[in-house]
């Protein structure tokens, strides 16, 4: 029962997405709609991407800008180890936010590293709205 | 007294390339990086020893072996003649000078076959590729460093019987050597010049370096060229898109399997990153690291780290293993911190074969330093 409105649910929604979403995105918001989340805000997520956060353990600032720049059209580099990041922005990057798994497993990753937590459903639509706008 | 030839042009091209090609390995045994220069000069080393076999019997009058003043008899009286008011001479080589040679021809095969028995066990090229292990190329290369040793030792004291011959029959003997003639007090004819020989001999050594340092001549910026190739090693889809995100995918042959193991179950706290990989995932990826691990020895590199990390101990780095630490303690800091090197990790700053994960010698390169 519950898949079934679901589903109708990722119908009805798909028929308002915006153009430059991919399904991937679409899905994940979804997601977190389903987890609370009202609205989303691409602003709110322009502001985090920049936001500095202190490592408790090392003391220096980290940002999401730190490896992936502040224009997500260019290629970005890992802070620690060197290696050259392709960019994140998906109109120069198409096979950007297209793959479910790989998204949720760079939220993970990345937002533990950078605010040294999770981040919550809200904050990732933001990010996700934010990313797939450039 | 008449002036005459006795070192035909072969033999006197013979001399001085031999000297080239034994000072030539000397400056290029210590860096790796020049490895193929060293094998070159040592395959130049042998190739002029087996000629000089060849002419020590086709050869010109002085150059045969059977000229040569040797055994027990000619050196004691030799000898004893130095201490004379009328020491002996001779017009080709004199006794001591013959021995000398016997010990350098020898010497001098034993240092360069070793060379290339240890190239065929340690690195597993040249022609003895395939047929020793690492274990016994290590052997080789013990056999090779001390004979090349004594050969040096040799060497010297021919130097020194030179020096002192030509002081005690007013001759110079490096004169002779190069322009090929000595006074002599007896008649007697001058050897032929054999020049057809020396050309041959001249254009061998032309071509040979041409093709064996083609690579350099045909290499593009993206495309440099590598000395020798390793063996191809075994891949994983799965791991060379998981491992590569963030950094170089090692190749498991890096490191023991109990290191990729301690490496999987603490992902969470992969140096300071969780690299939050499922199940399946980690299963599929363990499974590549412990079938292609370091106790395989696929490479040099892993022989050496299965080798010298000890049973109890469980590193988490490469760069943390003696071995490694061991290979590099000569980089200095300054180039680790500069911005294309950034981290000792980034092996393939360096390494021009670190993806493939064979870190052959003659494949790294130092960034250039920038300011
Ligand atoms: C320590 C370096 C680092 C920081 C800081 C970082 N990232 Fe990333 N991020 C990466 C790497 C590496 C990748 C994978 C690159 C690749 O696939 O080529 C990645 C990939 C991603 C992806 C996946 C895109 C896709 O579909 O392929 C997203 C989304 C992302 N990052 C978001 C963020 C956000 C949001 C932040 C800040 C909270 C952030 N990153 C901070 C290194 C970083
Ligand atoms: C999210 C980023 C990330 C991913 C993905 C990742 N690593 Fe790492 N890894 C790191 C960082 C950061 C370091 C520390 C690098 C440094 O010190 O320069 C590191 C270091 C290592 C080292 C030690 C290197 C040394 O000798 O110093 C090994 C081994 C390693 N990783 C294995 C793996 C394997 C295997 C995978 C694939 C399952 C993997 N890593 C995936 C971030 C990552
Ligand atoms: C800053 C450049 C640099 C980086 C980065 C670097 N290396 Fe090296 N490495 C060298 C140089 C230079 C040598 C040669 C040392 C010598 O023989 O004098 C070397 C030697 C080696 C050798 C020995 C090769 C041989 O057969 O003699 C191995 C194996 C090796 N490195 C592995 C690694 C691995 C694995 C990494 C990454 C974890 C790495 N290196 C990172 C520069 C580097």
């Amino acid at each position: 029962m519950r898949s079934t409105t679901l589903l109708t649910g990722m119908v009805l929604i798909s028929l308002w997405r915006p153009v430059f979403a991919s399904e991937a995105v679409d899905t994940l918001l979804d997601e977190y709609r389903s987890e609370g989340v009202t609205e989303f805000s691409l602003e709110d997520g322009k502001v985090m991407w920049t936001q500095e956060f202190t490592d408790a353990e090392t003391g220096k600032v980290r940002q999401c800008s730190t490896c992936h720049t502040a224009d997500l059209t260019q290629e970005g580099k890992h802070e620690k180890t060197g290696k050259v990041i392709k960019p994140l922005a998906p109109s120069v990057n198409p096979e950007r936010l297209t793959q479910i798994a790989e998204i949720n497993k760079w939220f993970k990753r990345n937002c533990k590293w950078t605010i040294g937590r999770e981040c919550t459903p809200q904050e990732k639509g933001n990010f996700l709205n934010f990313i797939n706008a450039q | 007294m008449s002036r005459i030839r006795v070192w035909d042009l072969p033999i006197r091209l013979f001399h001085w390339l031999l000297v080239f090609s034994f000072i030539a390995t000397w400056l290029t045994e210590d860096n790796d990086r020049y490895l193929d220069f060293h094998v070159f000069f040592g395959y130049l080393f042998i190739g002029l020893l087996l000629f000089r076999l060849i002419w020590g019997i086709v050869g010109s009058h002085y150059a045969r072996f059977a000229q040569f003043h040797y055994g027990f008899k000619a050196i004691r009286d030799y000898s004893k003649s130095l201490f004379s008011s009328h020491p002996q001479h001779f017009v080709g080589h004199n006794p001591a000078g013959s021995l000398a040679i016997f010990a350098i021809i020898s010497l001098g095969l034993i240092v360069a076959v070793s060379g290339l028995l240890t190239l065929g066990g340690e690195e597993q090229h040249g022609v003895f590729a395939g047929l020793f292990s690492f274990a016994e190329g290590e052997i080789f290369h013990e056999i090779h460093e001390i004979s090349a040793w004594l050969l040096l030792g040799v060497v010297g004291v021919h130097i020194a019987g030179v020096v002192v011959s030509s002081f005690l029959h007013r001759e110079n003997l490096v004169r002779s050597m190069v322009t090929g003639y000595k006074m002599t007090e007896t008649e007697q004819p001058s050897v032929n010049l054999h020049i057809t020989v020396a050309i041959l001999l001249l254009t061998i050594l032309l071509i040979s370096s041409g093709f064996y340092f083609q690579g350099y001549f045909t290499q593009t910026p993206d495309k440099p060229y590598l000395p020798f190739v390793g063996p191809q090693l075994a891949s994983n889809e799965t791991w060379q898109s998981e491992c590569s995100d963030c950094h170089l995918a090692y190749h498991p042959s890096l490191l023991p399997s109990r290191s990729w193991q301690r490496i999987f179950k603490e992902q969470s706290e992969h140096f300071g990153d969780d690299l939050a990989l499922d199940e399946e995932t980690l299963t599929e990826l363990g499974n590549f690291a412990i079938n292609y691990a370091a106790e395989t020895e696929v490479t040099e590199i892993a022989w050496k780290i299965n080798h010298t990390v000890p049973l109890h101990d469980i590193p988490l780095r490469i760069t943390e293993t003696t071995y490694w630490k061991k290979q590099h303690h000569e980089i200095e800091d300054i180039i680790w911190q500069q911005q294309n090197v950034n981290s000792k990790a980034n092996c393939s700053a360096c390494h021009l074969d670190a993806k493939q994960g064979t870190f052959e010698d003659g494949a790294m390169r130092i960034p250039e330093l920038i300011d």
